[in-house]
């Protein structure tokens, strides 16, 4: 990946005519090749000494670490030589594409890896590779299909949540009193882990017999107050959760939107004679739609991941109602540490997010103004 | 401002009765805020209650202190935080301590250097083509958001590997690192909306005026852009305040957090309501006071915007 | 803090300093040099344990950190025999264990200071959630990445941990330090050992019992609605599961004190593998003959029972029993039913570990502590023999098989201490400690999580002079002990990855319970996959030691 360097284009007006003489850049090359060549070397020292090929070596790995730190440094500071202002552009990509590659790149090819493996933890032979067998056994488990359904409800779920946020995102940037106070209170259910709100709203706001919740429930005259105990109402029940979670998200970036939109749109569409609806259906949704459909995108994409709740509060139950492909993929990986199928598991699933996603993205296009 | 100014509006449809219409609709608003507002609080409050009361208190679902039960430390006493218990060693006080820190300087840490990685990629993102190799601008911010979506269970043996390699098991700098990578996708794409909805004619000024790339960012777009840098920085610390599940993994004596001690407070022995909403509540202050603080900035970030 | 801080010690001074100054002299001879002062130390035994039974009283509220500390400065005798002061001093090592609701490592910690202010070693602790455990247990085994020297484990985990070679084998110092021989008869070997090599100071006994209310099953008026409902049998405490089921039909509807009463609580909902235990529990007086050790697999094939018809028959009796108990049963663990339905005074039966009794009268989280009573679990008037396929009376009446559930927790030393005598020796003695005689005294007398485990904790005078009540504990520690050294006891398998195997039914059962299959259909596929489990763990290995587990 040395070889092949980021190319920034002038992406507007200002022309990058800053080009670097070329001694400059003999430097900048110079740099980064000596840069990277020292790099390898303390890569090759590791790996000969890891191999036992050879006793002198660091105890540990983090050398190449800071050797990665280093090389990343020096090509950075060879891109401004060799390549000027555009050096300067891809300055501002470069590091968190370097963390980023960094972090996830080892990490992901061993994940994928685990996952053709047929590997148990509790196995004496340890793992065994398996090719596709995971893949097959997935076809036929009918958890991880029912899974994928409730993750249908949980998805669409989410326009529920996206219309609640908007109304109150209206109503905080609307002329009221006391709207710090507001807007605190309406940002707090955030702060709450999901290990607490599955524990204190879960299994004791929404406690069958001393729950507040239930409690007003029955006053209300809803005799049989169990929150959880159909299959319709514990889905329900979970949903609520993690909306009321999830929710001041949605809001606060909705918030953050409407802030940004200029008054004056707003104040011609008074003078027009627009009545509310008709202003926020024709002026303030569609310039809010950008930002909509962000929101939108990443709330699924979190949503997509719901596991904490389900586990504390249902654990999948009843009968698999509840169940996420997340909190299974849980169980089958941390309880039965059935690691290679779990991963297979999860790795299918991200494919079929990022299809998703894909479309999503492609979809919304139309909407959102492109990048450039 | 623009709401009230409307009344006097000579083309509204139904002047014959403005003003009940208006009442109503301002009690309306209202009503909605305190409805929401008591959705928010109500649960909060049951949590902090809690931490007050015994078992039968709990049980019995009272609700009202000194009206319906009497406050007792309890909650805070399992913990050593309570006033009679504040001065003595208390084994669950220091374990408190020290993940408290822990979970402080790990939220914090990561959603800094998450937001400098992301703000600075967001901008780029935001302003300039790039190319590399088959990707585009949006197959790089894809790439970034690809982060997001990998499900965490994907992840936990080859961190495992990985860290131990690397000799960054159980610390702080290692924590730090993962949970950069899990929430700056959501940095990078909240700030490059933000940078998106900034007009490009200010950077265009700021080069006419002979600032560089780097300085028109730094002086003229990054202060516009603070009520999204607050909002990324308030998920981000709220993300990884909460991250429970490589907490648990990749921790074990220096760099441990909070999360696992409130899922610690149940067990073979029941549930001890008390000391998990002590230890709910605690966990939750901090945030709440970095709500209240941040809060303003959204709106001074945007008067700034405004101002221009 | 030092132990000349408390009053009620300098009562006591002579006497104990003469008894440590003599194992301390004994001790320079030769470390069994102690047995000559047997009968002094013996003395000072019985004074010690009534004093921390003392400790803080029974009633007076749950202990606190003071408290594990004085409990465990005045349980340091036996190191004090056999470690100089300071011996340790530098050695660092690593403890992984639970914080169960600030017990467990928290506990340990208590007790362990004053031995580290003796010692001089420094140990830092991992503390996990219950849920974390075996996950985090496995995942450090398969990568490599054990970064711990003591290790608090259940039985269950003996498979994955003793079986690969990780734990240290036990020296005779600390055998004869722990008294060994003091443990009940069911947590002898094999229990604690694998291959024929002692592994584990065992710190705590499981066992499911049988806790009912006393109230329910005395009032009057419910004997004469019951005897108005047209049964033949006297009014009370049932004693085979044919019984729990009818009472807990009949209970359905009936007020008691005001309030709703229910019969038996069942456990449906997934527990993280230990939800599998409460059928378990229905099911052993059905499937565990007493000709027969095995109750879940067949010894020589690994082939499930699960799906046998003495199985079924305790899924379909949870089938059964659900419409009569609380609306919202379907979503309760044990955790639910245990504390925050019988303990808070809903239902009138249920099976769970020992922590029930425990906790019902000495915490306070409790509303029920004088009612409750304690038997061994119920029996059948047939049990299944899975030889001939029948169902067989007893000539001696109805079958009893207590469910020995999870074997309790134990402190294990990692094999990784083993290169260095002075971390061996350090860790091995941190362990003894723990698992001391009088100290585990301490731990079963107070909410520790722990229960009786010894023989010697079955002194109930001791229990009484603590503070408890006489008929109380008796009752309990009967029903206990007679679980324990019950001669048809239902043993569970220590195999690798037997929590798998529970995880999975759990699964399939809570489908079952929601109604979407029927109970044969359930276990059929609970046997399917538990077929596929162990060909993918490894058949003949699990043959081989599913039977070292039951001792065949």
């Amino acid at each position: 990946m040395q070889n092949s360097a980021p190319v920034s284009d002038d992406a507007h007006h200002q022309p990058a005519t800053k080009r670097a003489p070329g001694s400059r850049k003999a430097a900048g090359r110079a740099l980064v090749l000596l840069a990277s060549l020292g790099f390898l070397l303390v890569a090759l020292i590791q790996v000969l000494h890891t191999t036992g090929t050879m006793t002198a070596g660091f105890s540990d790995w983090r050398p190449i670490l800071i050797a990665y730190l280093v090389w990343a440094v020096a090509f950075g500071a060879g891109q401004i030589l060799t390549r000027g202002e555009r050096g300067h552009r891809a300055l501002f990509l470069l590091p968190a594409v370097f963390f980023t590659v960094a972090v996830v790149i080892f990490p992901t090819i061993f994940g994928l890896y685990i996952a053709s493996l047929d590997w148990n933890l509790s196995s004496i032979e340890g793992p065994r590779f398996s090719g596709f067998d995971n893949l097959k056994g997935m076809l036929n488990d009918t958890y991880y299909w029912n899974a994928l359904g409730n993750m249908v409800f949980y998805t669409v779920a989410v326009l529920g949540e996206y219309a609640i946020a908007f109304g109150l995102a209206l109503l905080l940037s609307a002329e009221i009193r006391a709207r710090k106070l507001f807007r605190v209170v309406f940002l707090l259910p955030m702060m709450l882990s999901p290990v607490a709100v599955s524990w204190m709203i879960g299994k004791s706001l929404l406690e069958y017999r001393f729950g507040p919740a239930a409690t007003l429930a029955r006053y209300l005259g809803w005799d049989n107050p169990a929150f959880f105990a159909s299959p319709w109402m514990a889905r329900f029940s979970i949903q609520a959760m993690d909306a009321w979670v999830s929710i001041p998200f949605i809001m606060i970036i909705l918030l953050a939107g409407l802030q940004a939109m200029p008054k004056e749109v707003q104040e011609a569409a008074k003078v027009d004679g627009a009545n509310g609806w008709q202003s926020f259906w024709h002026v303030t949704f569609p310039i809010m739609l950008p930002v909509s459909i962000t929101v939108l995108i990443i709330r699924i994409i979190f949503k997509l991941k719901l596991a904490d709740i389900v586990i504390n509060v249902t654990a999948g139950g009843p009968g698999g109602a509840t169940d996420t492909v997340s909190s299974f993929i849980y169980r089958v990986y941390r309880d039965r540490s059935n690691v290679g199928y779990g991963t297979a598991l999860a790795m299918v699933y991200l494919l079929l997010i990022i299809v998703l996603l894909t479309l999503m993205l492609r979809a919304s296009k139309r909407w959102t103004q492109k990048v450039v | 401002m623009a709401i009230s100014t409307v009344a006097p509006n000579p083309i509204r449809k139904r002047p014959a009765a403005p003003r009940a219409r208006r009442m109503l609709g301002r009690a309306l608003i209202y009503a909605a805020l305190l409805l929401w507002t008591f959705i928010c609080l109500f649960p909060i409050y049951w949590t902090v209650t809690t931490s007050f009361k015994s078992a039968v208190d709990v049980t019995q679902a009272h609700l009202i202190p000194w009206v319906d039960f009497q406050p007792d430390w309890k909650g805070w006493r399992s913990l050593g935080l309570s006033p009679d218990t504040l001065f003595g060693t208390s084994t669950a006080r220091s374990e408190f301590m020290n993940r408290f820190v822990n979970s402080i300087i790990t939220s914090v840490g990561a959603s800094i250097l998450a937001l400098i990685l992301g703000s600075l990629a967001a901008y780029g993102l935001s302003r300039f083509r790039y190319k590399f190799a088959w990707m585009r601008n949006d197959d790089i911010l894809f790439f970034f958001m690809s982060q997001l979506i990998l499900p965490p269970v994907v992840l936990a043996l080859p961190f495992l590997v990985l860290y131990k390699a690397l000799a960054l098991l159980d610390t702080t700098f290692g924590l730090i690192l993962l949970y950069t990578l899990t929430v700056l996708p959501i940095v990078i794409w909240i700030m490059r909306d933000q940078f998106n909805a900034i007009p490009i004619e200010l950077d265009e000024a700021a080069f006419v005026d002979g600032l560089s790339t780097w300085g028109a960012f730094l002086r003229i777009i990054l202060p516009l852009a603070v009520p999204g840098m607050v909002a990324a920085f308030i998920l981000s610390l709220v993300l990884c305040w909460n991250e429970y599940f490589f907490a648990a993994l990749l921790t074990s004596t220096d760099a441990k957090t909070l999360p696992v001690m409130v899922a610690s407070q149940t067990g073979s022995q029941g549930i001890n309501w008390w000391s998990m909403a002590a230890l709910s509540t605690a966990a939750i202050a901090p945030l709440v006071v970095v709500g209240i603080f941040l809060e303003r900035y959204i709106v001074s970030g945007l008067t700034t915007g405004a101002g221009k | 803090m030092k132990q000349q801080d408390y009053d009620w010690l300098s009562a006591l001074r002579p006497n104990r300093r003469t008894v440590l100054k003599g194992a301390a002299s004994a001790a320079a001879l030769g470390t069994s040099g102690a047995l000559g002062t047997f009968s002094e130390i013996a003395l000072a035994q019985n004074n010690l344990r009534a004093q921390i039974g003392q400790i803080p009283g029974v009633g007076k509220g749950s202990p606190t950190d003071a408290d594990w500390q004085k409990v465990g400065e005045l349980c340091l005798g036996p190191t004090k025999a056999s470690i100089k002061e300071g011996e340790f001093k530098g050695v660092e090592l690593s403890f992984m264990g639970l914080n169960n609701q600030n017990l467990h490592n928290l506990l340990f910690r208590g007790f362990l200071k004053p031995w580290e202010a003796y010692t001089g070693a420094k140990i830092s602790w991992i503390d996990l959630a219950q849920a974390d455990y075996n996950p985090r247990l496995q995942q450090a085994i398969a990568t490599g990445t054990v970064d711990f020297d003591i290790l608090e484990m259940g039985a269950p985990f003996e498979g994955d941990v003793c079986g690969k070679g990780l734990a240290s084998e036990m020296p005779d110092w600390v055998k004869k330090q722990i008294d060994i021989d003091d443990y009940v008869d069911y947590l002898k070997p094999p229990v604690g050992t694998w291959n024929g090599k002692t592994y584990r100071v065992t710190i705590d006994g499981d066992c499911h019992n049988f806790n009912y209310r006393t109230d329910v099953f005395s009032d009057p008026a419910l004997a004469k609605a019951w005897k108005d409902a047209g049964n033949t049998g006297e009014w009370g405490v049932p004693k085979t599961w044919q019984q729990v089921q009818a009472v807990t039909k009949f209970l359905k509807g009936k007020k008691f004190k005001n309030q709703n009463v229910y019969g038996y609580l069942d456990a449906p909902k997934p527990w993280g593998g230990f939800g599998f235990y409460f059928l378990g529990s229905r099911a052993s007086a059905y499937a565990k003959h007493p000709d027969d050790k095995a109750w879940l697999f067949d010894i020589d094939t690994m082939k499930p029972r699960i799906n046998n018809p003495a199985w079924v028959r305790a899924i379909q009796d949870v089938i059964d029993a659900l419409p009569s108990e609380p609306a919202d049963q379907l979503n309760a663990d044990p955790n639910t039913t245990g504390f925050q339905q019988f303990l808070a005074g809903i239902g009138s039966m249920i099976p769970w570990w020992g922590d029930i009794g425990q906790v019902a009268k000495a915490s306070d989280t409790s509303v029920i502590g004088d009612v409750v009573g304690f038997d061994i679990l119920p029996g059948s008037d047939d049990v299944y023999n899975s030889k001939t396929g029948q169902w067989d009376k007893l000539p001696s009446g109805p079958s009893h098989a207590p469910n020995c559930a999870y074997l309790g927790w134990g402190i294990y030393v990692m094999a990784r201490v083993n290169g260095d005598e002075k971390k061996h020796k350090a860790a091995w003695s941190a362990a003894a400690h723990l698992g001391g005689k009088d100290l585990s005294f301490w731990m079963v007398l107070y909410p520790s999580g722990f229960q009786a485990h010894r023989t010697s904790h079955f002194q109930y005078d001791e229990w009484v002079a603590a503070g408890y009540d006489k008929k109380y504990i008796t009752s309990y520690l009967n029903s206990q002990l007679a679980s324990y050294n019950h001669p048809n006891r239902a043993v569970e398998p220590r195999i690798p990855g037997i929590f798998q195997y529970y995880s999975i039914a759990e699964d399939e059962l809570t489908k079952i319970f929601a109604g979407k299959v029927d109970a044969q259909t359930g276990a059929n596929n609970i046997a399917a996959a538990w077929e596929k489990l162990t060909d993918q763990i490894g058949r003949e290995r699990q043959i081989g030691l599913y039977k070292a587990s039951l001792g065949v």
